[in-house]
Protein backbone atom coordinates (compact mmCIF):
# COMPACT_ATOMS: atom_id res chain seq x y z
CA UNK A 1 0.00 0.00 0.00
CA UNK A 2 1.20 3.42 -0.69
CA UNK A 3 2.15 5.51 2.07
CA UNK A 4 1.09 9.07 2.16
CA UNK A 5 4.99 9.58 1.75
CA UNK A 6 4.80 8.98 -1.82
CA UNK A 7 3.31 11.60 -3.44
CA UNK A 8 3.66 15.26 -3.56
CA UNK A 9 1.07 18.26 -2.46
CA UNK A 10 0.45 18.55 -5.77
CA UNK A 11 -0.32 14.85 -6.55
CA UNK A 12 -2.33 14.60 -2.87
CA UNK A 13 -4.65 17.42 -4.02
CA UNK A 14 -4.88 15.60 -7.56
CA UNK A 15 -5.69 12.16 -6.06
CA UNK A 16 -8.33 14.25 -3.95
CA UNK A 17 -10.17 15.74 -7.08
CA UNK A 18 -10.16 12.49 -8.90
CA UNK A 19 -11.54 11.13 -5.31
CA UNK A 20 -14.28 13.41 -5.46
CA UNK A 21 -16.09 11.40 -8.26
CA UNK A 22 -14.39 8.64 -8.52
CA UNK A 23 -16.33 6.25 -10.48
CA UNK A 24 -16.89 9.79 -12.82
CA UNK A 25 -14.86 10.26 -15.85
CA UNK A 26 -12.75 13.91 -15.39
CA UNK A 27 -11.59 15.95 -17.62
CA UNK A 28 -7.73 17.75 -17.88
CA UNK A 29 -9.04 21.35 -17.28
CA UNK A 30 -11.63 20.55 -15.00
CA UNK A 31 -8.87 18.95 -12.52
CA UNK A 32 -6.73 21.95 -13.40
CA UNK A 33 -9.29 24.12 -12.02
CA UNK A 34 -10.25 21.97 -9.32
CA UNK A 35 -6.36 21.69 -8.03
CA UNK A 36 -4.91 25.12 -8.99
CA UNK A 37 -2.53 23.48 -10.95
CA UNK A 38 -1.25 24.44 -14.45
CA UNK A 39 -0.96 22.04 -17.49
CA UNK A 40 2.72 21.33 -17.55
CA UNK A 41 1.99 20.05 -13.38
CA UNK A 42 -1.13 18.33 -13.45
CA UNK A 43 0.00 16.25 -17.19
CA UNK A 44 2.66 15.17 -15.67
CA UNK A 45 1.11 14.13 -12.34
CA UNK A 46 -1.45 12.41 -14.13
CA UNK A 47 1.56 10.56 -16.40
CA UNK A 48 2.81 8.95 -13.26
CA UNK A 49 0.21 7.91 -11.79
CA UNK A 50 -1.63 6.23 -14.78
CA UNK A 51 1.96 4.82 -14.97
CA UNK A 52 1.55 3.37 -11.89
CA UNK A 53 -2.02 1.85 -12.79
CA UNK A 54 -3.83 4.15 -10.02
CA UNK A 55 -5.22 6.26 -12.69
CA UNK A 56 -6.94 5.28 -16.62
CA UNK A 57 -7.52 7.31 -19.10
CA UNK A 58 -9.34 7.10 -22.69
CA UNK A 59 -10.70 9.00 -25.40
CA UNK A 60 -14.13 10.66 -25.31
CA UNK A 61 -16.13 8.91 -27.65
CA UNK A 62 -18.34 11.56 -29.10
CA UNK A 63 -17.14 15.28 -29.07
CA UNK A 64 -18.33 17.94 -29.34
CA UNK A 65 -19.35 19.21 -32.74
CA UNK A 66 -16.23 20.99 -34.34
CA UNK A 67 -13.88 20.31 -31.04
CA UNK A 68 -11.47 17.56 -30.75
CA UNK A 69 -11.92 13.96 -28.93
CA UNK A 70 -10.98 14.66 -24.61
CA UNK A 71 -8.89 12.51 -22.98
CA UNK A 72 -10.48 11.43 -19.72
CA UNK A 73 -9.59 10.19 -16.44
CA UNK A 74 -10.68 8.28 -13.45
CA UNK A 75 -9.03 6.31 -10.06
CA UNK A 76 -8.76 2.76 -11.18
CA UNK A 77 -9.79 0.50 -7.94
CA UNK A 78 -6.25 0.69 -6.83
CA UNK A 79 -5.74 3.77 -7.42
CA UNK A 80 -9.04 4.78 -5.34
CA UNK A 81 -7.57 2.53 -2.23
CA UNK A 82 -4.21 4.17 -2.87
CA UNK A 83 -5.23 7.41 -2.69
CA UNK A 84 -7.93 7.15 -0.24
CA UNK A 85 -4.74 5.67 2.33
CA UNK A 86 -2.72 8.46 1.21
CA UNK A 87 -5.23 11.30 1.72
CA UNK A 88 -6.55 9.63 5.06
CA UNK A 89 -2.65 9.69 6.29
CA UNK A 90 -2.28 13.10 5.56
CA UNK A 91 -5.29 14.00 6.83
CA UNK A 92 -3.53 12.34 10.45
CA UNK A 93 -0.08 14.08 9.71
CA UNK A 94 -2.04 17.67 9.62
CA UNK A 95 -1.20 18.19 6.20
CA UNK A 96 -2.49 19.28 3.28
CA UNK A 97 -2.60 18.81 -0.59
CA UNK A 98 -1.19 22.12 -2.13
CA UNK A 99 -4.69 23.07 -3.60
CA UNK A 100 -5.47 24.73 -0.42
CA UNK A 101 -2.65 27.16 -0.50
CA UNK A 102 -2.40 27.39 -4.26
CA UNK A 103 -6.09 28.24 -4.54
CA UNK A 104 -7.84 29.88 -1.82
CA UNK A 105 -10.84 30.49 -3.77
CA UNK A 106 -11.56 26.43 -4.53
CA UNK A 107 -15.31 25.44 -3.58
CA UNK A 108 -15.15 23.68 -0.11
CA UNK A 109 -14.81 19.50 -0.23
CA UNK A 110 -13.67 19.30 -3.91
CA UNK A 111 -10.11 18.64 -3.04
CA UNK A 112 -9.72 20.96 -0.84
CA UNK A 113 -9.54 19.16 2.03
CA UNK A 114 -8.35 15.72 3.29
CA UNK A 115 -10.99 13.64 3.92
CA UNK A 116 -11.15 10.61 2.29
CA UNK A 117 -14.50 10.55 0.36
CA UNK A 118 -16.47 7.17 0.44
CA UNK A 119 -15.62 4.02 -1.23
CA UNK A 120 -18.82 3.69 -3.92
CA UNK B 1 -8.52 31.96 -32.87
CA UNK B 2 -5.98 34.93 -33.03
CA UNK B 3 -3.18 34.62 -35.18
CA UNK B 4 -0.64 33.81 -32.43
CA UNK B 5 -2.93 31.06 -31.23
CA UNK B 6 -3.24 29.56 -34.84
CA UNK B 7 0.69 29.47 -35.03
CA UNK B 8 1.05 27.99 -32.02
CA UNK B 9 -1.83 25.60 -32.58
CA UNK B 10 -0.12 24.14 -36.25
CA UNK B 11 3.62 24.17 -34.63
CA UNK B 12 2.21 22.43 -31.49
CA UNK B 13 0.60 20.16 -34.09
CA UNK B 14 4.37 19.84 -35.46
CA UNK B 15 5.86 19.20 -32.41
CA UNK B 16 3.58 16.21 -31.21
CA UNK B 17 4.34 14.60 -34.47
CA UNK B 18 8.15 14.25 -33.31
CA UNK B 19 6.87 12.72 -29.88
CA UNK B 20 7.71 9.09 -29.01
CA UNK B 21 4.45 6.86 -29.25
CA UNK B 22 4.32 6.30 -25.87
CA UNK B 23 3.77 9.53 -25.07
CA UNK B 24 2.40 11.26 -27.80
CA UNK B 25 -1.35 10.35 -26.31
CA UNK B 26 -0.59 12.79 -23.51
CA UNK B 27 0.95 15.91 -25.36
CA UNK B 28 -2.53 14.97 -27.49
CA UNK B 29 -4.94 15.26 -24.62
CA UNK B 30 -3.27 18.78 -23.33
CA UNK B 31 -3.34 19.44 -26.53
CA UNK B 32 -6.79 18.82 -27.28
CA UNK B 33 -7.82 20.31 -23.78
CA UNK B 34 -6.75 23.29 -24.69
CA UNK B 35 -9.90 23.70 -26.87
CA UNK B 36 -11.76 23.91 -23.24
CA UNK B 37 -9.48 26.86 -21.60
CA UNK B 38 -10.34 30.19 -22.22
CA UNK B 39 -8.94 32.10 -25.45
CA UNK B 40 -6.23 34.42 -25.02
CA UNK B 41 -3.41 34.35 -22.83
CA UNK B 42 -5.14 31.61 -20.53
CA UNK B 43 -4.95 28.96 -23.60
CA UNK B 44 -1.65 30.24 -24.82
CA UNK B 45 -0.44 29.06 -21.30
CA UNK B 46 -2.12 25.82 -21.36
CA UNK B 47 -0.38 24.93 -24.39
CA UNK B 48 2.97 26.45 -23.18
CA UNK B 49 2.40 24.06 -20.38
CA UNK B 50 1.93 21.24 -23.04
CA UNK B 51 5.02 21.73 -24.91
CA UNK B 52 6.88 21.87 -21.66
CA UNK B 53 5.73 18.39 -21.10
CA UNK B 54 6.93 17.72 -24.58
CA UNK B 55 10.36 19.48 -23.76
CA UNK B 56 10.40 17.21 -20.57
CA UNK B 57 10.67 14.14 -22.36
CA UNK B 58 14.64 13.20 -22.71
CA UNK B 59 14.84 11.82 -25.98
CA UNK B 60 12.77 15.46 -27.09
CA UNK B 61 14.40 17.74 -25.39
CA UNK B 62 18.05 16.33 -27.62
CA UNK B 63 16.34 16.39 -30.84
CA UNK B 64 14.92 19.98 -29.92
CA UNK B 65 18.25 20.65 -28.54
CA UNK B 66 19.85 19.38 -32.19
CA UNK B 67 17.48 21.11 -34.15
CA UNK B 68 18.08 24.59 -32.44
CA UNK B 69 21.92 24.13 -32.81
CA UNK B 70 21.73 22.83 -36.32
CA UNK B 71 19.57 26.26 -37.20
CA UNK B 72 22.15 28.69 -35.20
CA UNK B 73 25.16 27.32 -37.00
CA UNK B 74 23.48 26.83 -40.28
CA UNK B 75 22.62 30.56 -39.72
CA UNK B 76 25.54 32.35 -38.93
CA UNK B 77 26.87 29.96 -42.40
CA UNK B 78 24.77 30.93 -43.95
CA UNK B 79 25.22 34.58 -42.98
CA UNK B 80 28.87 34.31 -43.37
CA UNK B 81 28.67 32.85 -47.15
CA UNK B 82 25.87 34.25 -48.48
CA UNK B 83 26.97 37.20 -50.67
CA UNK B 84 26.98 40.97 -50.23
CA UNK B 85 27.66 43.19 -52.91
CA UNK B 86 25.73 42.36 -56.90
CA UNK B 87 28.12 39.82 -57.77
CA UNK B 88 27.42 38.12 -61.42
CA UNK B 89 27.67 35.06 -60.06
CA UNK B 90 25.63 35.64 -57.11
CA UNK B 91 22.42 33.57 -57.93
CA UNK B 92 24.47 30.16 -58.04
CA UNK B 93 25.89 30.69 -54.90
CA UNK B 94 22.76 31.54 -52.93
CA UNK B 95 21.21 28.06 -55.10
CA UNK B 96 24.06 26.26 -53.76
CA UNK B 97 23.40 27.67 -50.37
CA UNK B 98 20.05 26.79 -49.84
CA UNK B 99 20.22 23.63 -51.37
CA UNK B 100 23.01 22.89 -48.99
CA UNK B 101 20.89 23.58 -45.97
CA UNK B 102 18.17 21.95 -47.21
CA UNK B 103 20.09 18.90 -47.84
CA UNK B 104 21.25 19.00 -44.31
CA UNK B 105 18.01 19.29 -42.63
CA UNK B 106 16.18 17.08 -44.93
CA UNK B 107 18.44 13.97 -45.55
CA UNK B 108 18.59 13.27 -42.00
CA UNK B 109 15.02 12.72 -41.68
CA UNK B 110 14.77 10.70 -44.66
CA UNK B 111 17.87 8.17 -42.90
CA UNK B 112 15.66 8.14 -39.82
CA UNK B 113 12.75 7.25 -41.86
CA UNK B 114 14.58 4.45 -43.77
CA UNK B 115 17.61 3.05 -41.58
CA UNK B 116 16.68 4.45 -37.80
CA UNK B 117 18.45 7.32 -35.69
CA UNK B 118 22.20 6.90 -34.99
CA UNK B 119 22.62 4.64 -32.05
CA UNK B 120 26.05 5.36 -30.41
CA UNK B 121 28.16 8.05 -29.71
CA UNK B 122 30.79 7.62 -32.57
CA UNK B 123 28.05 7.59 -35.14
CA UNK B 124 26.85 11.15 -33.74
CA UNK B 125 30.16 12.54 -33.34
CA UNK B 126 30.52 11.70 -36.94
CA UNK B 127 27.73 13.05 -38.01
CA UNK B 128 28.31 16.14 -35.77
CA UNK B 129 32.01 16.50 -37.37
CA UNK B 130 30.77 15.98 -40.82
CA UNK B 131 27.84 19.03 -40.39
CA UNK B 132 30.67 21.01 -38.81
CA UNK B 133 32.78 20.49 -41.48
CA UNK B 134 30.69 21.45 -44.79
CA UNK B 135 29.12 24.34 -42.43
CA UNK B 136 32.72 25.69 -42.26
CA UNK B 137 33.84 25.25 -45.60
CA UNK B 138 30.78 26.73 -46.95
CA UNK B 139 31.60 30.70 -45.59
CA UNK B 140 35.20 29.71 -46.36
CA UNK B 141 34.59 28.59 -50.20
CA UNK B 142 32.68 31.69 -50.45
CA UNK B 143 35.08 34.36 -49.31
CA UNK B 144 37.68 32.14 -51.64
CA UNK B 145 35.46 32.57 -54.63
CA UNK B 146 34.14 36.24 -54.35
CA UNK B 147 38.29 36.84 -54.12
CA UNK B 148 39.10 35.05 -57.13
CA UNK B 149 36.10 36.21 -59.16
CA UNK B 150 36.82 40.27 -58.76
CA UNK B 151 38.88 41.79 -61.14
CA UNK B 152 41.54 44.27 -59.69
CA UNK B 153 41.40 47.71 -60.69
CA UNK B 154 44.43 47.79 -62.58
CA UNK B 155 48.43 48.20 -62.00
CA UNK B 156 50.70 44.37 -61.67
CA UNK B 157 47.54 43.16 -60.00
CA UNK B 158 45.31 43.19 -62.39
CA UNK B 159 47.94 41.74 -65.14
CA UNK B 160 48.63 39.06 -62.63
CA UNK B 161 45.03 38.05 -62.68
CA UNK B 162 44.93 38.72 -65.99
CA UNK B 163 47.84 35.72 -67.33
CA UNK B 164 46.14 33.30 -64.45
CA UNK B 165 42.24 34.20 -64.45
CA UNK B 166 41.87 35.37 -68.17
CA UNK B 167 40.97 39.68 -68.38
CA UNK B 168 38.02 40.83 -67.00
CA UNK B 169 35.97 43.72 -66.15
CA UNK B 170 38.02 45.82 -63.57
CA UNK B 171 36.59 45.99 -60.32
CA UNK B 172 33.67 43.45 -61.10
CA UNK B 173 33.06 40.16 -60.70
CA UNK B 174 34.48 37.77 -63.90
CA UNK B 175 32.49 35.27 -65.31
CA UNK B 176 29.14 33.59 -64.71
CA UNK B 177 26.93 32.11 -62.59
CA UNK B 178 28.97 28.77 -62.19
CA UNK B 179 25.85 26.54 -62.15
CA UNK B 180 28.12 23.27 -63.34
CA UNK B 181 30.49 23.62 -60.36
CA UNK B 182 27.96 24.54 -58.03
CA UNK B 183 25.87 21.77 -59.33
CA UNK B 184 29.21 19.44 -58.70
CA UNK B 185 29.66 21.00 -55.38
CA UNK B 186 26.34 19.85 -54.42
CA UNK B 187 26.28 16.49 -55.48
CA UNK B 188 29.75 15.77 -54.36
CA UNK B 189 28.39 17.18 -50.53
CA UNK B 190 25.02 15.63 -51.11
CA UNK B 191 26.92 11.89 -51.41
CA UNK B 192 29.21 12.49 -48.17
CA UNK B 193 26.25 13.69 -46.43
CA UNK B 194 24.23 10.35 -47.58
CA UNK B 195 26.72 7.95 -47.40
CA UNK B 196 27.79 9.21 -43.70
CA UNK B 197 24.00 9.45 -42.61
CA UNK B 198 23.37 5.93 -43.68
CA UNK B 199 26.72 4.43 -42.15
CA UNK B 200 26.11 5.79 -39.15
CA UNK B 201 22.57 4.66 -38.78
CA UNK B 202 20.84 1.96 -36.43
CA UNK B 203 20.19 -0.16 -39.31
CA UNK B 204 23.64 -0.19 -40.53
CA UNK B 205 25.98 -2.88 -40.20
CA UNK B 206 28.77 -1.40 -39.19
CA UNK B 207 30.10 -1.45 -35.65
CA UNK B 208 30.33 1.67 -33.64
CA UNK B 209 34.10 0.37 -33.16
CA UNK B 210 34.52 0.86 -37.07
CA UNK B 211 33.55 4.46 -36.91
CA UNK B 212 35.77 5.19 -34.59
CA UNK B 213 38.90 3.33 -36.08
CA UNK B 214 38.05 4.60 -39.83
CA UNK B 215 37.57 8.18 -38.12
CA UNK B 216 40.47 7.90 -35.86
CA UNK B 217 42.77 6.98 -39.22
CA UNK B 218 41.50 9.70 -41.14
CA UNK B 219 42.16 12.60 -38.31
CA UNK B 220 46.04 11.61 -38.63
CA UNK B 221 46.09 11.42 -42.58
CA UNK B 222 44.21 14.37 -42.60
CA UNK B 223 46.60 16.54 -40.23
CA UNK B 224 49.30 15.56 -42.49
CA UNK B 225 47.73 15.93 -45.73
CA UNK B 226 47.20 19.68 -44.85
CA UNK B 227 50.79 19.95 -43.26
CA UNK B 228 51.98 19.29 -46.53
CA UNK B 229 48.67 21.04 -48.85
CA UNK B 230 47.44 24.02 -46.37
CA UNK B 231 47.18 26.55 -49.41
CA UNK B 232 45.31 24.64 -51.65
CA UNK B 233 46.55 21.52 -53.43
CA UNK B 234 48.83 22.21 -56.40
CA UNK B 235 50.97 18.91 -57.38
CA UNK B 236 53.00 20.74 -59.83
CA UNK B 237 54.38 23.41 -57.45
CA UNK B 238 53.21 22.55 -53.77
CA UNK B 239 53.89 24.99 -51.26
CA UNK B 240 54.32 24.20 -47.51
CA UNK B 241 55.13 28.04 -45.83
CA UNK B 242 55.81 26.04 -42.52
CA UNK B 243 57.91 22.79 -43.71
CA UNK B 244 61.64 23.96 -44.62
CA UNK B 245 63.23 21.63 -47.49
CA UNK B 246 64.21 18.29 -45.29
CA UNK B 247 60.73 18.52 -43.31
CA UNK B 248 58.49 18.68 -46.00
CA UNK B 249 60.39 16.10 -47.85
CA UNK B 250 60.01 13.99 -44.93
CA UNK B 251 56.25 14.63 -43.93
CA UNK B 252 55.16 14.20 -48.03
CA UNK B 253 56.58 10.66 -48.08
CA UNK B 254 54.63 10.29 -44.47
CA UNK B 255 51.86 11.58 -46.49
CA UNK B 256 52.32 9.14 -49.19
CA UNK B 257 52.67 6.48 -46.64
CA UNK B 258 49.71 7.38 -44.76
CA UNK B 259 47.23 7.80 -47.94
CA UNK B 260 47.28 4.21 -48.42
CA UNK B 261 48.58 2.98 -45.32
CA UNK B 262 45.75 4.60 -42.98
CA UNK B 263 43.11 3.08 -44.45
CA UNK B 264 44.40 -0.21 -44.95
CA UNK B 265 45.62 -0.25 -41.13
CA UNK B 266 41.43 0.97 -40.26
CA UNK B 267 40.22 -1.81 -42.55
CA UNK B 268 42.50 -4.82 -41.41
CA UNK B 269 42.20 -3.38 -37.23
CA UNK B 270 37.99 -3.40 -37.92
CA UNK B 271 37.90 -6.42 -39.87
CA UNK B 272 39.95 -8.09 -37.42
CA UNK B 273 37.59 -7.05 -34.14
CA UNK B 274 34.87 -8.54 -36.30
CA UNK B 275 33.69 -11.69 -34.98
CA UNK B 276 30.44 -13.88 -36.00
CA UNK B 277 31.13 -17.31 -34.31
CA UNK B 278 29.20 -20.65 -35.98
CA UNK B 279 29.22 -19.12 -39.63
CA UNK B 280 32.00 -18.57 -41.74
CA UNK B 281 30.16 -17.65 -44.48
CA UNK B 282 28.51 -14.41 -42.54
CA UNK B 283 32.06 -14.02 -40.88
CA UNK B 284 33.57 -12.89 -44.09
CA UNK B 285 31.20 -10.66 -45.01
CA UNK B 286 30.77 -8.92 -41.62
CA UNK B 287 34.46 -8.12 -41.92
CA UNK B 288 34.00 -6.90 -45.32
CA UNK B 289 31.54 -4.57 -44.21
CA UNK B 290 33.88 -3.01 -41.27
CA UNK B 291 36.93 -3.22 -43.15
CA UNK B 292 35.25 -1.09 -46.40
CA UNK B 293 33.83 0.92 -43.86
CA UNK B 294 36.73 2.03 -42.05
CA UNK B 295 38.67 2.64 -44.97
CA UNK B 296 36.06 4.43 -46.59
CA UNK B 297 35.01 6.96 -43.32
CA UNK B 298 38.90 7.37 -42.87
CA UNK B 299 39.65 8.90 -46.59
CA UNK B 300 36.58 10.93 -45.96
CA UNK B 301 37.29 11.98 -42.42
CA UNK B 302 41.19 12.53 -44.00
CA UNK B 303 39.39 14.72 -46.73
CA UNK B 304 37.18 16.17 -45.11
CA UNK B 305 39.59 17.68 -42.84
CA UNK B 306 42.14 18.79 -45.05
CA UNK B 307 39.42 21.08 -46.58
CA UNK B 308 38.26 22.43 -43.90
CA UNK B 309 41.67 23.58 -42.62
CA UNK B 310 43.04 24.11 -46.32
CA UNK B 311 39.77 26.29 -46.87
CA UNK B 312 40.37 28.17 -43.59
CA UNK B 313 43.52 29.36 -44.22
CA UNK B 314 43.12 30.63 -47.32
CA UNK B 315 39.78 32.71 -46.82
CA UNK B 316 41.93 33.53 -43.46
CA UNK B 317 44.67 34.42 -45.54
CA UNK B 318 42.79 36.40 -47.60
CA UNK B 319 40.73 37.83 -44.88
CA UNK B 320 43.14 39.16 -42.00
CA UNK B 321 46.79 40.18 -42.25
CA UNK B 322 48.14 38.63 -38.99
CA UNK B 323 47.84 34.86 -40.88
CA UNK B 324 50.15 36.76 -43.91
CA UNK B 325 52.36 38.12 -40.97
CA UNK B 326 52.60 34.40 -39.53
CA UNK B 327 52.80 32.51 -42.87
CA UNK B 328 55.54 34.42 -44.22
CA UNK B 329 57.35 35.60 -41.03
CA UNK B 330 60.48 37.35 -41.52
CA UNK B 331 59.67 37.62 -45.37
CA UNK B 332 59.37 41.70 -46.63
CA UNK B 333 56.64 40.65 -49.73
CA UNK B 334 55.50 43.53 -51.68
CA UNK B 335 52.16 44.29 -51.87
CA UNK B 336 51.62 42.85 -55.53
CA UNK B 337 53.40 39.67 -54.16
CA UNK B 338 50.78 39.46 -51.91
CA UNK B 339 48.00 39.31 -54.06
CA UNK B 340 49.73 37.05 -56.68
CA UNK B 341 49.92 34.37 -53.84
CA UNK B 342 46.25 34.97 -52.45
CA UNK B 343 45.25 34.45 -56.25
CA UNK B 344 47.63 31.17 -56.49
CA UNK B 345 46.00 29.92 -52.90
CA UNK B 346 42.49 30.73 -54.21
CA UNK B 347 43.13 29.01 -57.42
CA UNK B 348 44.62 25.91 -55.82
CA UNK B 349 41.82 25.53 -52.83
CA UNK B 350 40.22 24.10 -56.06
CA UNK B 351 42.40 21.23 -55.95
CA UNK B 352 40.65 19.96 -52.14
CA UNK B 353 37.84 18.59 -54.54
CA UNK B 354 40.36 16.17 -55.96
CA UNK B 355 41.16 14.66 -52.36
CA UNK B 356 37.18 15.05 -51.36
CA UNK B 357 36.77 12.61 -54.25
CA UNK B 358 39.68 10.53 -54.54
CA UNK B 359 40.62 9.95 -50.59
CA UNK B 360 37.71 7.57 -50.12
CA UNK B 361 37.55 5.51 -53.05
CA UNK B 362 41.12 4.88 -51.75
CA UNK B 363 40.16 4.50 -48.62
CA UNK B 364 37.38 2.11 -49.68
CA UNK B 365 39.49 -0.02 -51.81
CA UNK B 366 42.96 0.04 -49.05
CA UNK B 367 40.34 -1.16 -46.38
CA UNK B 368 39.05 -3.81 -48.25
CA UNK B 369 42.73 -5.40 -49.23
CA UNK B 370 43.19 -4.18 -45.29
CA UNK B 371 40.32 -6.84 -44.15
CA UNK B 372 41.20 -9.23 -46.70
CA UNK B 373 45.05 -9.34 -45.66
CA UNK B 374 44.15 -9.68 -41.55
CA UNK B 375 43.14 -12.50 -40.23
CA UNK B 376 40.56 -12.41 -37.64
CA UNK B 377 41.63 -12.19 -34.25
CA UNK B 378 40.59 -15.99 -33.18
CA UNK B 379 41.18 -16.98 -29.85
CA UNK B 380 41.58 -20.62 -29.22
CA UNK B 381 42.11 -21.44 -25.43
CA UNK B 382 41.81 -24.89 -25.88
CA UNK B 383 44.39 -25.67 -28.73
CA UNK B 384 47.41 -25.01 -26.35
CA UNK B 385 49.65 -23.58 -29.18
CA UNK B 386 50.81 -25.00 -32.37
CA UNK B 387 51.19 -28.91 -32.55
CA UNK B 388 48.89 -29.66 -29.26
CA UNK B 389 45.70 -31.18 -30.14
CA UNK B 390 42.31 -29.64 -28.75
CA UNK B 391 41.25 -30.72 -26.17
CA UNK B 392 38.04 -33.28 -25.16
CA UNK B 393 35.68 -30.94 -26.20
CA UNK B 394 36.81 -29.22 -29.32
CA UNK B 395 37.62 -26.08 -29.82
CA UNK B 396 35.99 -23.60 -27.74
CA UNK B 397 33.37 -21.07 -29.17
CA UNK B 398 35.50 -17.73 -30.24
CA UNK B 399 35.03 -14.79 -27.76
CA UNK B 400 33.53 -11.64 -28.76
CA UNK B 401 34.94 -8.16 -28.62
CA UNK B 402 35.23 -6.97 -25.28
CA UNK B 403 32.34 -4.34 -25.86
CA UNK B 404 30.60 -6.97 -28.68
CA UNK B 405 29.91 -4.13 -30.68
CA UNK B 406 30.89 -5.71 -33.96
CA UNK B 407 29.47 -9.19 -32.85
CA UNK B 408 26.08 -7.08 -31.54
CA UNK B 409 25.52 -5.56 -34.73
CA UNK B 410 26.19 -8.32 -36.83
CA UNK B 411 23.46 -10.19 -35.07
CA UNK B 412 21.12 -7.05 -35.11
CA UNK B 413 21.88 -7.04 -39.25
CA UNK B 414 20.81 -10.97 -39.27
CA UNK B 415 17.61 -10.50 -37.36
CA UNK B 416 17.25 -6.90 -39.33
CA UNK B 417 17.49 -9.06 -42.48
CA UNK B 418 15.04 -11.75 -41.69
CA UNK B 419 12.28 -9.66 -40.00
Amino acid sequence: MASRAEFSPQTLSVLAALCGQPSAWQHGYALARETGLKSGTLYPILIRLADRGLVEACWQEEPAPGRPRRHLYRLTADGLATATTALTEAALAGAEPATAKVRPGASPGRGRGVAAPAVP
Amino acid sequence: MSRLGRVAAAAGRGVLRLMPTARREWAEAVWAEAYEVPAGWPRLAWRAGGLGLVAKEEQMARRMGIAFLFAAVAGAAVWGAWPGSPVSHGAAVQGGIIITVLLLAGLPLLTRWAMGPPDSRPARWLRAGLYVAILAVMPAQAAIGMFIGTVPRGGIDRHTFDVFQGPGVPGSSSGGPDWGGEIGLLLLTACYVALILALTARRAPVAPATLAIGAGAGLVLGVVMYAIAPLGLNVKYPYRPWLDGSAAEAVGVLAWVLLFGAPLMAGAVAGRRCHVPDDPGKASAARAWQGSAAGLVSGGAGALLVTVFGSGSVALMLKSAWVQDWLYHGQHLTASAVYGRELFASQDAGGYIVLLVGLPIIGLIMGLIGTACASPAHRLPDSGGPGRPPGPGGPEPVPGPPDGGCQADVKELAGAGSG
